[in-house]
């Protein structure tokens, strides 16, 4: 009987333990289970976050790639990364690259639109010399140069900035460190085209306004209209400019273009030389502004686009010696931006430009003295934040793309 | 009834009462070995679930699927602390920006709950009503970099300088088996901790 009784105790507590045994055990399992599950998807993440960039990294090399990844290994998992024109009217792609490992699988879907330079508050492929940026240098939008980016106490990028050399600090990286408030990154080589300007004449031809044959065109605008003539004492020809330059695009071809006025609509101005270095050259005879300033207006479409294949001039004549406003993104292909004789005109006021500046090199616009400005202008730019999803038209791109949306 | 079963019947009384005590205890210290356990496994499950929704909103601090109405995405962090974040996103990528706002509350709140560190992590989507759940948070904070990988020292006050966030987060269970002073100071705890979180859309422009 005592035997009987012994064996039940013996297998009661048996049984007991065995329950409590895998109990605990599974308890652990599960615990472990939480951390291999979300090792499990970091690293399906983390395959399919390669697989986007892979997909990038082509498309950076070849704008035209979309063969995509198929099943391709991939850090002990597979990627697959498919690339479709979701929007082919304005070239919109999206890359949608899928991480799998062991069962989990994430996804990674990224937009990329094609990048113009109009996007930029400051492009400059060189900087014209050892000039620095200064703690009272403010740069609002994105900024590129191909230079070395000179700092001295502390100036300020709101844009992300990027440069193809290195940073270079007057004193010391605690001195005179930029505040990046849209990140830096350095290495990036975003070379200037050397024949976008051109490009721009068998659009004119196609549905643009074109002048060629002259030395110089004098072109106001005034609303819907534009007038224009070819001597500074020729009467204007007044035309409907939505009807004359219906895609948007002025195309000047190997003259000079002296231009003011107040824009209506979208348009681009390209003006090219074939050669003459005083051709391909814009002077801003006067204030050249949109009819309605996106600052009070938010949602004016008004855009303006002046491309010179070599520089844009403030002119040096009266009107430009109080204050010049602008409302444009400026191109200089093999130029730059500047003021005409910027170290011998009268003290001129304020640049007062609402847009961007992009420049082969850097040019001046007055000089500086202990006392202030000696002669030209003080600099008062503003970018134009609709440049950042907007572009007036046919303005140069990039010939690539850029990363508009990132889902994760 | 002779000797030998008064004998007997002691001996099963003391042999039975082992085996009760054997009992009681194995029983005591399964209750608490299983309360230690599934706490710990509650405790992780709950690190690992905040963890992956804050990575998942983190990462898309800046994104909207019409990127059009994000057009500066470096303006997307709208106030940053070291315990609470409010930024811009596109929570169910539906093309609308919606904002949402991290921040832990006070101790004082879960006062009512046995472990005095204990904290609501808050996610607040829009302009809902914050709401809740404990689940045992006791530290959440963040240190933030600039572009150059410096440290931005707290408050900061312009968001728009933050290129990456360090995320710590640690989550303690939320009751001990004996409720004391002393076993909150040495009831374990998970931590979590994301070393660099770079939300691509930030400064992706």
């Amino acid at each position: 009987m005592s035997g009987k009784a012994t064996i039940f105790v013996i297998a009661g507590f048996s049984l007991l333990f065995l329950v409590i045994a895998k109990n605990f055990g599974d308890v652990s399992n599960r615990a472990v289970d939480n951390f291999i599950d979300y090792h499990k998807e970091t690293v399906s993440h983390s395959i399919a976050v390669s697989g986007a960039n892979l997909a990038a990294n082509e498309i950076f090399l070849d704008p035209t790639w979309d063969d995509g990844f198929s099943n391709r290994p991939f850090q002990d998992g597979e990627l697959d990364v498919s690339v479709q024109i979701i929007d082919p009217y304005q070239n919109i792609r999206q890359v949608t690259a899928r991480g799998t490992f062991d069962g989990h699988t994430s996804i990674v879907k990224v937009k990329l639109a094609p990048s113009k330079f109009s996007k930029f508050a400051y492009y400059s492929v060189s900087e014209g010399g050892t000039i620095w940026w200064t703690g009272s240098d403010t740069v609002w939008g994105p900024f590129h140069t191909q230079d070395y980016m000179r700092v001295y106490r502390h100036p300020v990028y709101y844009g992300k900035a990027t440069t193809k050399k290195k940073l270079i600090y007057y004193t010391s990286q605690s001195m005179d460190k930029p505040y990046f408030f849209g990140g830096y990154e350095q290495g990036v080589d975003l070379p200037l085209p050397t024949d976008a300007v051109d490009l721009m004449e068998p659009i004119a031809d196609d549905n643009g306004l074109k002048f060629h044959g002259q030395d110089t065109v004098y072109l106001t605008f005034d609303s819907d209209t534009l007038k224009y003539r070819y001597s500074f004492s020729s009467p204007d020809t007044t035309i409907y400019l939505p009807g004359a330059a219906p895609n948007g695009l002025i195309f000047a071809k190997d003259c000079i273009v002296r231009m003011k006025g107040t824009v209506k609509g979208q348009y681009t101005i390209g003006c090219s030389s074939s050669g003459d270095p005083n051709k391909g050259t814009v002077y801003l005879d006067d204030d050249i502004v949109f009819e309605k300033d996106p600052r009070i207006y938010p949602t004016s479409s008004d855009l303006l686009g002046i491309c010179a294949e070599n520089s844009v001039y403030m002119t040096d004549n009266p009107p430009n010696h109080s204050d010049i406003n602008i409302h444009a993104s400026i191109y200089c292909e093999k130029g730059g931006f500047g003021a005409q004789n910027y170290d011998t005109r009268p003290i001129s006021g304020n640049i007062n430009l609402l847009g961007g500046i992009i420049q082969h090199t850097r040019r001046a616009v007055g000089t500086f003295g202990s006392g202030g400005i000696k002669s030209g202008y003080a600099k008062r730019y503003r970018y134009d934040d609709r440049l950042m999803i907007a572009s007036p038209p046919f303005f140069p791109g990039t010939g690539g793309f850029e990363i508009v949306s990132w889902y994760e | 009834m002779g000797f030998t079963t008064i004998l007997d019947i002691l001996g099963s009384i003391i042999i039975g009462g082992l085996l009760m005590m054997i009992a009681w205890r194995l029983s005591e210290a399964a209750t608490e070995r299983t309360f230690n356990n599934s706490g710990e496994l509650s405790m992780q499950q709950n690190l690992s679930t905040i963890a992956n929704i804050i990575e998942t909103d983190f990462r898309k601090i800046g994104y909207c699927d019409n990127y059009n109405k994000i057009p500066d995405p470096t303006k997307a962090i709208t106030f940053a602390d070291t315990s609470s974040l409010k930024f811009l996103t596109d929570v169910d990528s539906d093309g609308n920006v919606d904002s949402i706002f991290y921040y832990l509350g006070p101790t004082t709140e879960l006062l009512s709950t046995p472990n005095p560190r204990d904290r609501i992590l808050y996610r607040v989507v829009n302009n809902e009503a914050p709401i809740g759940s404990n689940l045992g948070v006791t530290r959440f904070y963040m240190v933030f970099y600039d572009a150059l990988s410096d440290t931005i020292p707290p408050p900061v006050t312009t968001p728009g300088i933050i290129s990456s966030i360090e995320i710590n987060l640690m989550v303690e269970k939320v009751a001990a088996f004996v409720d004391s002073a002393a076993a909150y100071d040495t009831i374990p705890g998970a931590f979590w901790q994301q070393i660099r979180l770079v939300a691509r859309n930030l400064k992706n422009r």
